[in-house]
């Protein structure tokens, strides 16, 4: 039986690899169209050895050499620095001040560049296209496996939670590559930016209980206070939107008068 | 010399990727976390006030972080 916090840390870990799987997936198609498909494939799959390498040489190595209320401040400080910077990048762009991600200008932008590079090889191993493929996977992959880590060694020395967090990325990647596979075009519909939200604003609250918990505060209810941490931070996000928003609206209006 | 180069510009560029994977265009935010971890082993011992300094100042580091970046793109 799954606990309600390794279900929670399931369903984060899918979010936020869909969201970077969909970003590589817009990367890879501009590549494979432009430059050919030998060498994005192969860039690509050497990228995501890489990162698998990454989660199981620092994973194990660290279960087994670091102290818990070490390893909780760590993972903690890491998902603090990230919750956060997904959180405020997602809250500029629901209010208006950062225009959103959108997979088909990025991938527009993507096949003008690649199509001014001179050496096109297609059906042949073209450098430029592996590059730019093992580039994209393994950059929007490492986020990824820094939260799975964080995420899956949680527990101190306890692989389970490790093996849930590879799976739900594991399951969420290959998702969202059999989607790019059919519909052989970026995945502009997918809802980015909710996701990060929502991600954004567990990985804030977890970040908090673990980076507390290891420098030794006794946090009241324990685990359940998670919930109450989540609760916080939801409000507060909700209401920065609804703010900015209404700020972003009343510039545009008054550029608008002017 | 020509190694000792080579190990340099490696090292170089293995720590400006980190620098960029974990601080980026928001350096605030990563003193701000380690200030958080700061004040939270300062007050660990001293009832409710850790978890209260905690959640605070995130949500101040939280708020100030957005209204900075919000005056970058006015």
């Amino acid at each position: 039986m799954l606990s309600g916090s390794t279900i929670v840390l399931i369903i984060t870990v899918m979010a936020a690899s869909a969201v970077e799987a969909v970003e590589a997936l817009t990367i890879i198609l501009a590549s494979g169209i432009t430059h050919g498909w030998r060498s994005t494939w192969e860039g690509a799959i050497v990228a995501f050895f890489a990162l698998a390498a990454v989660v199981g040489v620092l994973g194990t190595t660290i279960i087994h050499h670091v102290d818990i209320d070490v390893l909780r401040v760590i993972v903690g400080t890491l998902l603090l620095i990230f919750g956060m910077q997904w959180l405020t990048k997602a809250i500029l762009r629901s209010s208006g001040f950062k225009a959103m991600h959108d997979e088909a200008k990025i991938f527009e932008k993507d096949v003008e560049e690649l199509k001014k590079e001179k050496h096109i090889r297609h059906g042949k191993r073209d450098s430029i296209a592996f590059v730019v493929s093992f580039k994209g996977v393994f950059l929007e992959g490492m986020e990824v496996v820094m939260i799975v880590i964080s995420f899956g060694l949680s527990n101190g020395n306890d692989y389970s939670r490790l093996k849930y967090a590879v799976l739900g990325a594991a399951v969420a990647i290959a998702v969202i590559a059999v989607i790019g596979a059919i519909v052989a075009k970026p995945l502009a519909k997918v809802p980015e930016n909710t996701l990060k939200l929502g991600v954004g604003i567990i990985l804030v609250s977890f970040g908090m209980f673990w980076m507390g918990e290891g420098a030794g505060v006794k946090w009241p209810m324990s685990d359940v206070f998670i919930l109450i941490l989540a609760a916080i931070i939801a409000a507060t996000t909700f209401g920065l939107i609804g703010y900015f928003k209404r700020l972003h609206n009343r510039m545009q209006h008054e550029v608008q008068v002017l | 010399m020509k190694i000792l180069k080579s190990i340099w510009k490696f090292l170089k560029g293995f720590g400006l990727f980190w620098q960029d994977f974990l601080v980026g265009d928001s350096p605030e935010l990563a003193l701000g976390v380690l200030i958080i971890l700061g004040v939270a082993y300062l007050l660990r011992n001293h009832g409710i006030w850790d978890v209260v300094a905690i959640t605070a100042l995130a949500l101040i580091l939280m708020v100030v972080t957005v209204w900075r970046k919000t005056r970058e793109h006015r």
